[in-house]
Parts: structure tokens; C-alpha cells; sequence
């Protein structure tokens, strides 16, 4: 062989060299630097009046394929976690196993009608708006909703084997607890990750029923969840375990505990909510008649639109070819089944000090703020600014910005996106991203391109892919935060906080487990460059060390991650179903 | 001075002495398949031969993709038993298998899988192979198939003719390199020369959906977006198609523990896999069809081809004076 230049460029393909990240006393540092992470909070533009829901018929792209219409039936039969979200700044989360099956069917046959549906929730969230426009503030209102989901056993002892049989999402009928370590989690049974020592969802404390319990005000969550306990207990129903999980408190609201925002980024759901024209269930912000391409794929900039099938058994789902097109739905679930989803959850535990104390270690390595490494792990700073909008400090204004935060794409320049009129809103002015295909700026190990590829190929192909495998991410914080706390005291450090990952989809295995497995889990796809070291796990042959290849102006530097900061500690795969179904079918 | 002055084999495969004529008609294969390209639309780079221009390099990239066929897996979407049993079936021709990545499923008396072999070789050197020495080509096969092979199962017919490779120890019985109607060296080097032709397209988003594969839509989108910054690529030396990474995480033995690693590159070397095979050392009490993915048993090559990731690499620079 004589590839002489590309020796002397440096760019025959080898590992990157490792760089030694040398372990050092931080306390100091971590203690300086905790208290202002997550301190810079976005600042929301005033004055935008965010078109309201009914429908704007400008909203329309003429010849577009009709999308499927949602009326008040469908509506309150779908569980409004699922579509729209609930949203709420406090939840709870109760696992119960089945005891007496008929009893348990009078509990269900209680909880049923207070299921809380997607028409539920739009309606509360339409009500909102419309006093928050005539108040010009954030109205006293709350609301308390509840939904509800089923593991494959339960719904094998509440139907029979049949119909439990019959739901074609193979990993589902298996279980987490069996998937566990195909997930990247440990093997070791010493590890306090292995499913053996999980709270919940283990393989001797597998859970048959979670109930979701949410609230904007706490003593409404504790007298519901207190509700819903005492009647499971007199049905029958043992309650394995229950968590709390808050939103974080003050200029951390969103963030998750290494304080950076969390969820920005969400597929929406195309759909209408009456036949009235541009009632959709995602509002649509990109002006068709300026960029028709883009109109058709996303509902505002950043956020692709995907046929409901992806999330709702039995709907038209996303073609695997095209970016807009539909596909017939699928069939293999229950008849019963349909308009109901999929529901992961994993309680993952975070180790808070050990990632920003890695992050300062490194970063004085690479000779960086440790602010800034780790949002190149994220992708985002810690306000939510996207890195690749702004690679070199933080931005409360693009962060707060919903048309402007989401809005970059990786391999090509973005362009400036076309929106429709928006009243008070001045426009997304702020430098727009420039390709990034070598992950200089956003490296193909952040979290937020391994989790979301966007534009960019994958190991499955083309973007078309990519939109198979969103998922609609519900997730919330359990714990006491030390972010944004200077000197947290030893007691507080000793507190368990983490967060509840919930998210929502049509199949387990090829949305949820394929990011995770394919993408999130693996330094070589969907790009070579690393483990996603934020949720990223590698297990082989006992070992968990994970790599990610740092970019710097030498070319990238291998940094070995020997230490692990999200930890799973329990969780569940379930079946969340269409509301009459609950009392119809499981409770019959 | 150009790039390369002299294409290597894949994975620097040394099959015959040093000096060997062989060495200079697969660089001649190669010189004679890379031809320079211009982008065309909006990709203003062009793809290159780099034993004629001069391009200095300024990124390299790896494109990657699953082993396994989407094809079957999209055709299947809510059926993956029917997208394994599909893509295991047609061993004669392994045209579902059409990914660049091949394989071959050896099972015992009780139908349980106890081997598992993948290629990405192409027919292309072992055409060549067999008409510089065909005595190395038989003896390759009994290396890497069976000792039981012999030089006329490997022929179209009579002593002299041509190279068969549908012959029975790369098809029914064994497996050595591609033989999918597309899976081959030539139509991998059409796939990216043509690549730098972007059409309209301004981003992933706008690029034609092509090929239900995972792999034309990698080399399209990946050197498209390269020829879109005006940017001269071909590919990485040693030229040829690799398996880059193979993952049995939460793979068990029939007792619930990890499994050890079982992955033998057979040929090639880490990061440049041509023959890979997945198999259980004699005496361990079970065998490939045994060991369970995440909860289930492994009962199809398939399963494993899955958990294969295969690679090309790609070099992109900027012209510069001869």
C-alpha cells in the first residue's frame, strides 16, 4: 500500500489517540461549578400570541394527503398522556401487581372514568390559553389527570393468553426485566444497575399495572394518588412501589438534574382535531406557499411531523420510503387495542457529582470550560440553546425561542426557515447553524445526534428511517436537584435523584430499543464517534467503559469513560390502552 | 503526486507471494473501476481517482450500515420472524441478502445453528484470484469451507474453464464471497462515483429516497452532502468493503450468563473484517442456536447479520496542483 498523503495528513483510518484524564481531588471546583450550572434561564419573548387551537385554514397545504380527524370519540378514548402530554409539574408513578383477578376488574371498573383522555387534556390546555390571553398572565388553573397502562401479563390474566398473545411487539410480550440487558445495562449482578436490584421491574417485582397520576398542585397529586392506593388496596391490588417525580424547581423548570433543558425536542403528531381546515393537532408554523418542502415535513422548525400510526395502534403510520407520505396501519395487536400505545418507562438513577466531576477533569484536559464540554456531550447548553447555533457560549434568547431552538440541521448549512405569521413574533434572527457532517461542533456522540439524527444517514439509511423510530418522550425528574445549589451538603448529595423515562410509540422494539440499542449504545452508529455518554451504556463481556472521540484542532482525541452516571434502577414495558377498552374489555 | 500510486488489496490480503502479477491487475481493476466524476446540481465536488489527481485530504469518514437487509425488515415491519426465515432462505442465490454483507448458516443434526459465517468479499477478486492461480483458490476454499473441495466443484466445467461462483462450497454448502446479483465491487464503485450527483437537492431532507436499503441511502446522502461542499472524495485504501463492528451485548449462554466472545475474523483484521464467524467452541455444552439475543433464541443467521455493522471508507480533500 502507498498512500503516502494520507499518511502524512494523519487520516488513515486508526483509533484516535487516547488522551489521559487524570483523576484529581474536585471538590473544590465541583462545588464552585454546581451552583451556577443551569443558573442561565431562557428568556421567553413577550408579546407572541402562540395561535391558539380551531384552526387557522391557512394552515393547509392544498393537495396534501388528508390527514385522519380525531372527533370528540376518538378523542376521549385516547389517554391524554400519550397525545398531547400532560405536561404537569408534579406526578406520581404507582406499580401495582394483580392480586384476585375479579376484584381487580371492579378497581378498573372504578379507575375507568377517571382515565384522563386526550380530549380531557386538549380541552384544559384550549381553556388555558384562552384566560391566559384575556388575563395577559398565567391563569390560576389546575387540573389533576390520571392514565393507566398494562404489562403483557396483566393483560393476559384480565383477557387470556390469546389476546395477550396477540400483540405483535415481541419485546413487550417478553418484558424489560428480559430485555434488560440486550438495553446495554449490567450483568454484573453486583452492579447496582442489574435488573436483580432494580425497585421496580426486576425479575421477581415485575409490575402489572403502573398508574400515572398528575397534577399541577401537590396536594391534589397526594390526595388522587392516596385515592387510587386505598381503593387498589381494597380491590386486591398490592402496590410494588410508587415514585414522585417533580419538575425542578425556579430557573431549572425542564431540566433534568446535570441541569440541562430536557425534551425540547418532540416529533409531532400529525392528526386533525375537528374537519375544520388547519385544526391539527401540532400547530404548523412553516408557510407552505414560501417552502412547500418543508412545510410538508415539519410542524414548525426542527420538529418533523409523523402519522399517528407511530404512536397509536391502528392508525396510518409513516411510510418507510417517504418523508410525508402514510402507510396502511398495522394489524397485529387486538382489535380492542387500537388507538392505545406502547409505554416504556425506566427510572434511571443519576450520579450527578461523578458527571460534572468527569466533565471538569476533562475539560481541563482538552483545556475548555467544563460548561462547555459537557454541553457537547448534550448537544445543548444548559438553558436548551442548541450547541450548533451557538458553539461558543450560551444563549437565553435562542433558547427560549421555540421556532429558533429547535431549528438546525447537521450536514448542510441550515437555511432560515420560512414561518408564517406569527403576531409579536420578530422572526428567528440569530446566526442559523452551518454543516457540521464532521461533528466538530456537535459531536456524533452528543446525546442529541445520537438520539435524533435529523438529516443526516444513519446505519438504517436514509432520514425517511429516521422517522420511524421518534418516540414521544414523557418524562420527569424524581429526586432533590444540586444543580443550581452552591456547596450542596453531604445529606443532600446522598439523595437518590434521576428521572422517570416514560415515552410512548407504536412497537417497542424498533422506536425505543432501536435508539437505544443501535444508536445511543454503539461508538460506531449512527456515525462513528462514540457511546452517547449522556444515557449511553456498553456491557461487553463485563466490561462498561464507553469512548468518545473528541474533536479538537488536532483531528479528535479518544477519552475513555470508565465511570457511569445514569444507572437503570427499575421500569416496565406496558401496554397503555384505548380508555373503553379499560372498563370494555379488561375490566369485563 | 497522486494519492495512491499503487491499489492494495482489501485489507492488504497477501493470498499470493509478494510480487505476484496478481497484485498488479487487481490495482489495474481498481484503476480502470475509479473513474473521476463530476458532481453535478448542487453537489459541486466530484468523486476521483486517486492514482491520478491530486487531492490533499482533509476529513475522512466511515460509512456505515447494518448487515441485515432493511429491505426485509421494512417489507416486514410487523413480522421479523418472516423477515429472518426470508432473508436465511435462498441459499443458492442469497439475493434477499443484499446489503453488501452475506451469509452462510451451518446447523447440526437437530436443526440448531452451530455456525454462523459472514463475508463481505467480492466476486471480483476471487474472479481474479482464480485466473492468476486457481491451485491457491482451491486451497483457500479447504481453508476457509472444506477440506473436500476440490478444483472441479469450483469450475463451469471442464479443466480450464471458467471460475463458477455459484459453485455448491460458495452456495449450498459453504460460503466464500458475494453473489447477490448487485453485492459486487463494481456496482459498489458506481454507487459512490455516481453519489456526487445531487440533483436539486440542498440537504438529507431533499435527496431522492433511492434504494429501501440502508446502504445506497448511506453512500448517497453521506458523499452527497461531501460533493454539495465542493469537495473532491473517493475511497480509503485499502479499497473494499469491511465489517467494522459486531455487537452481542445481552447475548446469553443457555444459562442466563454473558456470553464470551465467540466473533473469529477469519480474514482481514480488526476494523477491515472480511470473513467473520460466529461459533461456540467445541465443548461448551451448546452451540450458536442455543445462545439467546436479548430473551430469544438465535434460530437465524439473520439474527446475527442484525447485530453486523458494515463499512466503506471515504476520503475527501481538495484538489491541488500536480
Amino acid at each position: 500500500m502507498t498512500t503516502k498523503k494520507m499518511a502524512a495528513a494523519g487520516v488513515v483510518h486508526v483509533a484516535p489517540l487516547e488522551m489521559t484524564i487524570k483523576p484529581q481531588a474536585l471538590t473544590a471546583q465541583f462545588n464552585n461549578l454546581i451552583g451556577v450550572i443551569g443558573k442561565l434561564e431562557p428568556v421567553f419573548q413577550k408579546g407572541v400570541l402562540i395561535p391558539g387551537l380551531g384552526g387557522d385554514p391557512a394552515a393547509e397545504i392544498p393537495g396534501a394527503e388528508p390527514e385522519p380527524v380525531y372527533d370528540t370519540k376518538a378523542r376521549a378514548n385516547i389517554q391524554g398522556n400519550t397525545i398531547p402530554g400532560f405536561n404537569k409539574d408534579h406526578q406520581q408513578f404507582l406499580f401495582f401487581r394483580l392480586g384476585n383477578v375479579r376484584r381487580a376488574k371492579a378497581w378498573l371498573r372504578w379507575i375507568a372514568p377517571l382515565i384522563s383522555s386526550m380530549e380531557d387534556v386538549l380541552a384544559w390546555v384550549r381553556a388555558y390559553r384562552a384566560l391566559r390571553k384575556r388575563l395577559g398572565a398565567e391563569p390560576p388553573m389546575c387540573a389533576t389527570w390520571i392514565n393507566i397502562a398494562f404489562s403483557c401479563r396483566a393483560i393476559e390474566l384480565l383477557t387470556s393468553r390469546a389476546d395477550a398473545a396477540a400483540f405483535g411487539d415481541q419485546s413487550f410480550r417478553q418484558g424489560l426485566a428480559a430485555r434488560s440487558t440486550h438495553l446495554g445495562d449490567p450483568t454484573d449482578r453486583a452492579h447496582p444497575g442489574h435488573r436483580n436490584r432494580w425497585c421496580i421491574g426486576g425479575p421477581k417485582n415485575e409490575a402489572d399495572i403502573i398508574v400515572i397520576v398528575a397534577a399541577d398542585d401537590e396536594p391534589d397529586l397526594t390526595t388522587m394518588a392516596n385515592l387510587i392506593k386505598a381503593q387498589a388496596a381494597a380491590s386486591g391490588l398490592r402496590l410494588l412501589f410508587e415514585q414522585r417525580g417533580d419538575n425542578l424547581p425556579g430557573p431549572l423548570h425542564g431540566h433534568e438534574h446535570f441541569g440541562f433543558k430536557d425534551g425540547v425536542s418532540q416529533p409531532g403528531v400529525r392528526g386533525k382535531v375537528s374537519t375544520a381546515p388547519g385544526d391539527f393537532i401540532t400547530p404548523r408554523y412553516i408557510d407552505h406557499v414560501a417552502d412547500l418542502e418543508r412545510a410538508r415535513i415539519f410542524a414548525k422548525p426542527g420538529q418533523p411531523l409523523v402519522w399517528p400510526g407511530q404512536f397509536l395502534l391502528g392508525e396510518r403510520r409513516q411510510n418507510t420510503e417517504h418523508l410525508y407520505a402514510s402507510a396502511p396501519p398495522a394489524s397485529n395487536f387486538p382489535r380492542w387495542a387500537a388507538l392505545g400505545s406502547y409505554l416504556v418507562c425506566r427510572r434511571l438513577r443519576q450520579d450527578v457529582p461523578t458527571f460534572w466531576k468527569f466533565a471538569i477533569s476533562a475539560a481541563a484536559a482538552l483545556g475548555i470550560p467544563p460548561e462547555k464540554f459537557a454541553s457537547m456531550l448534550v448537544g445543548r447548553w444548559p438553558s436548551g440553546a442548541p450547541i450548533m447555533r451557538t458553539p461558543g457560549a450560551d444563549n437565553a434568547a435562542l433558547a427560549g425561542d421555540e421556532w429558533a431552538n429547535n431549528h438546525f440541521i447537521f450536514d448542510d448549512n441550515t437555511r432560515a426557515s420560512s414561518l408564517r405569521a406569527i403576531p409579536g413574533y420578530a422572526g428567528d434572527t440569530y446566526t442559523q447553524a452551518t454543516a457540521d457532517m464532521l461533528g466538530t461542533v456537535c459531536p456524533h456522540f452528543a446525546h442529541i445526534r445520537k438520539s435524533n439524527p435529523r438529516d443526516i444517514a444513519t446505519d438504517l439509511g436514509k432520514p425517511h428511517d429516521s422517522l420511524l423510530r421518534m418516540i414521544l418522550r414523557r418524562g420527569i425528574p424524581f429526586g432533590p436537584p444540586i444543580v443550581g445549589i452552591k456547596r450542596p451538603s453531604p445529606g443532600l448529595l446522598r439523595k437518590e435523584r434521576g428521572l422517570m423515562f416514560l415515552c410512548y410509540g407504536a412497537t417497542i422494539e424498533d422506536q425505543f430499543e432501536l435508539i437505544t440499542r443501535r444508536w445511543v449504545n454503539s461508538p460506531i452508529q449512527p456515525n462513528v464517534g462514540g457511546h452517547d455518554p449522556i444515557l449511553g451504556q456498553a456491557d461487553q463481556y463485563g466490561v462498561r467503559a464507553r469512548v468518545i472521540d473528541f474533536p479538537t484542532a488536532g483531528g479528535p482525541r479518544r477519552l475513555r469513560i470508565k465511570n457511569e452516571w445514569v444507572i437503570p434502577t427499575g421500569g416496565g414495558y406496558f401496554f397503555s390502552p384505548p380508555i373503553e377498552a379499560i372498563a370494555g374489555v379488561l375490566a369485563a | 503526486m497522486p494519492l495512491v500510486t499503487r491499489f492494495d488489496t482489501p485489507a492488504s490480503l497477501r493470498d499470493l507471494p509478494a510480487g505476484h502479477a496478481f497484485y498488479d491487475i487487481w490495482h489495474a481493476y481498481l484503476a480502470g473501476g475509479l473513474i473521476t466524476t463530476p458532481g453535478s446540481g448542487t453537489g459541486t465536488g466530484e468523486f476521483f481517482d486517486p492514482s491520478e489527481i491530486n487531492v490533499d485530504p482533509v476529513a475522512e469518514r466511515l460509512l456505515v450500515w447494518m448487515g441485515f437487509p432493511r429491505t426485509q425488515f421494512v417489507t416486514h415491519r410487523d413480522d421479523r420472524r418472516t423477515a429472518f426465515v426470508n432473508a436465511d432462505a435462498s441459499v443458492a442465490t442469497r439475493n434477499l441478502q443484499n446489503e453488501y454483507c452475506e451469509w452462510f448458516v451451518k446447523r447440526n443434526a437437530a436443526g440448531l445453528i452451530t455456525k454462523v459465517t459472514v463475508v463481505t468479499e467480492t466476486p471480483e477478486y476471487w474472479q481474479r484470484l482464480w485466473d492468476a492461480d486457481r491451485s491457491r483458490v482451491v486451497a483457500l476454499y479447504r481453508a476457509l469451507v472444506s477440506p473436500a473441495v476440490v478444483e472441479a466443484d469450483l469450475r463451469s466445467g471442464g479443466p480450464g474453464s471458467a471460475y463458477n461462483k455459484f459453485n455448491r462450497w460458495n452456495t449450498t454448502d459453504g460460503i466464500v464471497h458475494f453473489i447477490q446479483s448487485i453485492n459486487t465491487l463494481n456496482a459498489a464503485l458506481g454507487l459512490a462515483a455516481g453519489s456526487v450527483a445531487t440533483g436539486a437537492a440542498r440537504d438529507g431532507y431533499e435527496m431522492p429516497a433511492v434504494a429501501p436499503t440502508s446502504v445506497d441511502p448511506r453512500v448517497k446522502l453521506d458523499i452527497g452532502a461531501l460533493s454539495r461542499k465542493g469537495l473532491s472524495i473517493t475511497l480509503r485504501e485499502p479499497i473494499g468493503i469491511y465489517i467494522v463492528g459486531y455487537d452481542d451485548t445481552g447475548w446469553t449462554k443457555p444459562s442466563g450468563a454473558p456470553v464470551d466472545n465467540y466473533w473469529r475474523i477469519v480474514r482481514g483484521s480488526a476494523g477491515m473484517v472480511l470473513r467473520l464467524e460466529y461459533e461456540v467452541p467445541p465443548g461448551s455444552g451448546f452451540v450458536v442456536g442455543d445462545i439467546r439475543i436479548g430473551g430469544r433464541r438465535i434460530e437465524w443467521g439473520g439474527q446475527i447479520a442484525e447485530h453486523v455493522t458494515c463499512m466503506i471508507g471515504g476520503i475527501a480533500g481538495l484538489r491541488t496542483p500536480r
